[in-house]
């Protein structure tokens, strides 16, 4: 019996529930962490493995199709394509990089790493799921231990951002639950019998009336916009990562905000594409206020971990313009943005992480001349701003590179407008850099020391991310276009 | 012969004695007696108008009346002796037991 | 086999030195300066090399896919332009890193100095060497990044950390405009490869005015033309080396190679031409002008390098039948040559001296004769003294604009700022060297000393280059750069055109000028302060035109002011909406709560209070003893009584 005949995706779902448990219910407290980066670990082998196998351009592939609920058409579906691998790996990769920079933590360590296998388990479900029914579950099940994730660790706001991000993202879910009913029914209809199983109403969904496409793709968008988020519904973001702690941060910036990405392309795009092609301009609309606004933003803030919030609105931009071109190009772009700014996010998070803890503070005002006590974290720093501000050389230039290629091949010379983004993120960032790297040391800050081994390997790990993939970006191209492809055949015909 | 109201007036003086002595009286042997006084002004009466209307049948009711009284001082005085076996008194103010 | 197929170590040689450097650094001699030089100087052999085989061979190219499904490829292309630019900023880079040695000998940083030099180098090649649009604006923001790093070396510098700030996001200006560019062209033509994109040029060349300005508008920024030239005279806050290398020789030519290499893009466009000699001609005469009033030595020369890549842009915007294209290429060439020599020269000085401040110098002439008679070469030479490099490339940039105006009479116009540009140039560097050199010390606090020889050997080589490179114009040159056909011009022919006896005249008179006022002293330098309209005049050069103040408004005002702007409208607005809809909400709660706990509840409860109340009450009759309810009942008897009396149903 060959590998790729075993039920991979089940396995990897499991593992971490397994963990979760076990984390949860063993004895010694102080070996929650190690037990969890076993098994979180695990899930990274296993995607690996996936990837290894994964047959570039074959769709959805490792597919398990049992049936659960069969009067109203639930089944367990899971399988995996080019739009959902990388972000499989990106979920598998962040999760124990965030174990492992989570080394220190003393408050409540089992249910701390407890709760981030959790997570995993939530997010792994969203991207391999293939029945609506179980999408949602998993959709929902993130929402839980973040909650819990910024209400018990977090700063002192973190049970009002902690509610905020609740209510925020839950209403965001219920619309979202709407168009997928809504989808349910008008597919039954057509097809004969009740199912949530996304291929087959993908088969029937793009012969729907453009009326009803319409708005079913504008309340997925509602409730994916609200995840990305987009401005206006973006302020619960800053203030759950503010909150949050820095491993709640990464996951939350590294791949939460990718379940809103993905579920467009997944959902709105694959299988509403004539309610994709009306309400285009919607997303570009989105895209470009988000992109402009955040930019903007982030030049006001003292907060370093707020200006990193606002620019992770300002990068989703990017995603939401490269699926509103509705082409190859900017499809393919917005998917490697999602991936890219999963990594370079999540660099900077851990780096805000890593100058609170030592500094003891966020205020980029009281930082400055960082470089000379900690010479490794500025060179981390320096190069996940860069990246962020799209420097070539670094991932986050080639995809945003596609997805302006995408968009002026759509909007033609309109692009300037969300140009002006790049110009205003070199300014924050250079200007942020200047202001806490450069200079003399602030004495105030006390004694201040360099990274940590546990904090700078998986800093490491995730820059040589950023440089080889923003060099050498084609082994994520090759499995992202047919995926691009797949989600644009609707629009394409 | 002495006038009917005569009696009336003794049965009905007798009578506000037995009432006056059952609503003031505190303990309950009083009350008791008050009781009985109130029915022998009932008897006068009966015997009263039994005489002056020459039916016998007054007579009769009157000699039932005073067995049924002796009957009921009876099972008076016991319920006052349980009674007082169980709360060490007859005073009955301090019985309040109807009350919940 | 020839040597071009080895042309990708070229980048790749500096990249692995940089790699070096970073890592074991530390460990080595003058942290890692040997392993810099000797990857510079292997670079510099392999233009060589490359340089011949071009000449033999003709262009190379050769790429592989880069980009999956974009067509964007990662490749080489080598033709005489390339060549060309291999061997300046290899020899260049090649001087000022042996310089460095003793430049930068007592400095704590060494190890990071020369790994960014290696960096720089590397990038620099690799953006000359780029065989398409895309790896060609990879590379431009490498050296940009390069730049800020170096330009903020000394970063606990405030002005320098603000300086680098300042480079990196005012180019950054023309890198988005060029980005556009560059993605008008392949939405266009599928494709950014010099070679394939020049093939179908020919077929379709519409609408080509708007992705050539942009481009030309990512050349503004990189070297520093108006309006984008403000970054580079603060850029002079780096160490002097790195404003030789990166701010006067190399980096700063990446936008006129740019535009040059955009020559086949251009002539499709004459539009575009015209702008781009307007940009350079005024860019020409307003850095030479506030040259003038500078006394930071570094000032003037970076002040005088703008000026200078203002004259390349009017060279290339004269057109390529005027030989703008051999003309400005050529003025590239001995401007790199003759403006390493000046700043380094001037690091000499400063090295010597301590200061920037012409006003402390005076009478070095004695004490450092290398530097300054070397100075004093690249100053004829850039003055356009007869012979000189510099003479017979501001000529032919003259002469290319003359050329042209016989199309366009703006051109005389340009052709006049041209010449108006050389006198001052000839003027303020004279300013310049007399203040330096000639005359007494001003300020004695210090002892001057010649350099140590790692210094001026590199001085004495680029001033050989400096006085003789103009030569190979006539040998050569113009039959090698030069685009659609060669020009064939003569030192003979020259001299018989009244232009270059006016050029001549002009840098003459310039220098003529200048030792009368700074060395004679026949003419008082406050004849031109005199007078209030002179005076203003001087205050607005000294002012820079005010263009530092505009942008800071600009960006103050404007972009934070929008910025914290938005952030309170974020807080206030959205986010109070938000909050407003939750407290909304919440007061909805309330309020049904309210009316459920007074309503609702109110009536169930009011009715329950009612008869618990009067249940209270009437328990309070209950008094549970026998005798009250015995007297109740007689008074409830005695009642009947007198009702049935009054009732009459007694009577």
């Amino acid at each position: 019996m060959a590998i790729a005949d075993l039920p991979l995706l089940t396995i990897t779902l499991l593992i971490p529930v397994i963990g979760t448990l076990a984390v949860f219910f063993m004895k010694n407290e102080d070996n929650a962490k190690k037990l969890a980066l076993i098994f979180s670990l695990i899930p990274l082998g296993m995607s690996i493995l996936i990837w290894s196998l994964f047959e570039i351009g074959g769709g959805y592939q490792f597919m398990e199709s049992h049936t659960w609920i069969e009067s109203i058409g639930i089944s367990y579906t899971v399988a995996i394509d080019g739009l959902s691998l990388p972000m499989l790996f990106l979920t598998t990769l962040l999760i124990p990089l965030s174990i492992v920079f989570a080394w220190d933590t003393k408050k409540r360590q089992k249910e701390f790493f407890g709760l981030l296998l959790m997570i995993e388990v939530g997010l792994i479900g969203v991207f391999v799921s293939l029945d609506f029914f179980l999408f949602y579950i998993f959709w929902e099940l993130v929402l839980i231990p973040m909650y819990f994730f910024i209400g018990i660790w977090g700063g002192p706001r973190k049970h009002y951002a902690a509610i905020k991000f609740f209510i925020f993202t839950h209403v965001g879910s219920v619309i979202m639950l709407l168009a997928i009913f809504a989808l349910y029914f008008e597919s039954a209809s057509v097809l004969g019998y009740a199912t949530f199983n996304m291929m087959d109403i993908a088969t029937v969904s793009p012969t729907f009336t453009a009326a009803f496409q319409g708005a079913a793709f504008l309340a997925l968008l509602f409730g994916f916009a609200v995840k990305m988020p987009a401005v206006p519904v973006h302020t619960w973001l800053p203030d759950a990562h503010v909150e949050a702690p820095t491993a709640g941060s990464v996951i939350l910036a590294g791949v939460m905000l990718k379940m809103g990405g993905y579920g467009l392309f997944r959902v709105g795009i694959t299988m509403l594409p004539e309610g994709a092609m009306e309400y285009y301009w919607v997303m570009a609309a989105l895209g470009v206020v988000g992109m402009i606004y955040g930019a903007l933003i982030c030049l006001a803030q003292v907060d370093l971990k707020k200006m990193i919030a606002y620019s992770s609105i300002s990068h989703m931009g990017f995603v939401l313009l490269g699926a509103s071109a509705l082409n190859l190009v900017g499809v393919a772009g917005g998917i490697y943005q999602m991936f890219s700014h999963g990594i370079v996010t999540a660099v900077l998070f851990m780096m805000c992480g890593v100058i609170h803890h030592k500094t003891g503070t966020r205020d980029i005002p009281k930082l400055q001349g960082l470089i000379t006590k900690m010479p490794q974290a500025s060179f981390i720093l320096i190069i996940g701003f860069l990246a962020s501000l799209g420097l070539p050389g670094m991932n986050g230039f080639v995809s945003e590179l596609m997805v302006f290629v995408g968009a002026y091949e759509a909007y033609s010379i309109f692009i300037v407008v969300p140009l002006i983004t790049l110009a205003i993120g070199a300014a924050y960032y250079i200007w942020t850099m200047q202001r806490i790297l450069m200079g003399d040391f602030n004495e105030k800050l006390g004694n201040v020391t360099d990274l940590e081994k546990y904090e700078l390997i998986p800093l490491a790990i995730l820059v040589v991310f950023i440089i080889f993939l923003g060099f050498y970006p084609n082994p994520l191209l090759d499995v992202i276009y047919p995926a691009a492809e797949a989600v644009l055949g609707g629009v394409l015909l | 012969m002495i006038p009917l109201n005569y009696y009336l007036v003794l049965s009905a003086m007798l009578f506000c004695i037995g009432v006056y002595g059952v609503l003031t009286k505190k303990n309950a042997i009083y009350v008791l007696m008050s009781i009985e006084i109130m029915l022998n002004s009932v008897n006068i009466n009966f015997v009263a108008f039994s005489t002056y209307n020459g039916d016998m049948s007054g007579q009769v009711f009157a000699l039932f009346s005073i067995a049924l009284a002796a009957a009921e001082v009876a099972i008076g005085l016991a319920i006052f002796l349980l009674l007082y076996k169980r709360h060490g008194t007859v005073e009955l103010n301090n019985i309040r037991i109807l009350r919940w | 086999m020839t040597w071009v197929e080895f042309s990708y170590l070229i980048p790749i040689i500096p990249f692995i030195a940089f790699l070096i450097v970073a890592f074991f650094g530390n460990k080595m001699k003058e942290g890692g300066a040997p392993v810099t030089i000797a990857a510079v100087a292997t670079t510099f052999v392999l233009s060589v090399l490359v340089l011949f085989d071009v000449i033999e061979n003709g262009s190379y190219e050769t790429s592989m896919n880069w980009i999956a499904g974009t067509g964007l490829e990662v490749g080489i292309y080598i033709d005489s332009l390339t060549a060309l630019m291999l061997i300046v900023v290899t020899f260049v880079s090649l001087m000022v890193s042996i310089y460095s040695l003793g430049y930068m000998h007592d400095d704590p940083c060494k190890r990071r100095y020369y790994a960014e030099i290696a960096l720089f180098v590397g990038s620099m090649l690799g953006l000359v060497l780029a065989n398409n649009f895309l790896l060609m604006f990879i590379f431009w923001e490498l050296v940009g990044v390069c730049s800020y790093l170096l330009i903020g070396f000394w970063y606990q510098k405030p002005a320098a950390a603000s300086a680098a700030k300042k480079a990196f996001l005012v180019t950054r200006i023309g890198d988005v405009l060029f980005l556009t560019g560059i993605a008008m062209l392949y939405v266009k033509f599928g494709t950014l490869n010099f070679v394939e994109l020049e093939h179908l040029m020919g077929h379709d060349v519409q609408g080509l005015l708007l992705p050539a300005l942009l481009l030309f508008a990512g050349a503004v920024g990189k070297s520093a033309q108006f309006p984008l030239h403000v970054w580079l005279p603060n850029a002079m806050e780096g160490p002097t080396t790195v404003s030789a290398l990166i701010h006067a020789a190399t980096m700063v030519k990446a936008g006129v190679y740019l535009v040059a290499r955009s020559y086949f893009i251009l002539e499709h466009v004459p539009d575009a031409f015209l702008i781009i000699a307007i940009i350079g001609g005024i860019t020409a005469l307003m850095a030479a002008t506030m040259a003038l009033v500078q006394y930071d030595i570094k000032g003037v020369l970076a002040y005088s390098t703008i000026s200078q890549l203002g004259y390349m842009m009017l060279a290339l915007g004269a057109g390529a039948h005027a030989f703008g294209y051999t003309a400005g290429m050529f003025h590239l060439m001995n401007h790199a040559f003759f403006k390493a020599l000046l700043f380094l020269a001037a690091g000499s000085v400063i090295h010597a001296v301590g200061s920037n401040d012409m006003r402390k110098m005076g009478g070095l002439h004695k004490h450092m004769k290398i530097t300054s008679i070397t100075m004093l070469i690249g100053s004829l030479s850039i003055a356009g003294f007869p012979f000189m490099s510099g003479f017979f490339s501001k000529d032919e940039v003259l002469s290319s604009v003359w050329h042209a105006a016989a199309d366009n009479n703006i051109y005389y116009v340009l052709y006049a700022m041209g010449v108006i540009t050389a006198f001052l140039t000839a003027f303020y560097m004279f300013r310049l060297w007399y203040m330096t050199f000639s005359g007494e010390q001003r300020d004695k606090s210090y002892h001057p000393h010649e350099s140590p020889k790692t210094m001026t050997i590199p001085l004495m080589l680029l001033a050989i280059l400096a006085a003789g490179a103009g030569f190979s114009f006539f040998f050569g040159f113009q039959d090698f750069i030069y685009f659609g056909h060669a020009p064939h011009v003569t030192i003979v022919h020259m001299f018989e055109m009244w232009q270059t006896w006016l050029s001549i005249a002009a840098g003459l008179g310039g220098i003529g000028l200048a030792t009368l006022v700074y060395y004679k002293g026949t003419i008082s330098p406050s004849t031109f302060t005199a007078g209030p309209g002179r005076r203003a005049v001087r205050h607005m050069l000294e002012m820079k035109y005010w263009m530092d103040e505009i942008y800071m408004g600009i960006a103050e005002k404007g972009v934070y002011g929008l910025s914290l702007l938005m952030d309170k409208f974020d807080r206030n607005v959205v986010d109070g909406a938000i909050n407003g809809i939750s407290s909304g909400g919440i007061g909805l709660g309330h309020a049904s709560n309210e009316f459920d706990k007074g309503v609702i509840d109110g009536a169930v409860n009011g009715l329950s209070k009612g008869s618990f109340k009067g249940g209270k009450a009437l328990w309070n009759l209950q008094s549970g003893r026998v005798q009250d309810y015995a007297s109740m009942m007689i008074l409830g008897v005695c009642g009947l009584i007198v009702l049935m009396m009054l009732t009459g149903v007694i009577s």
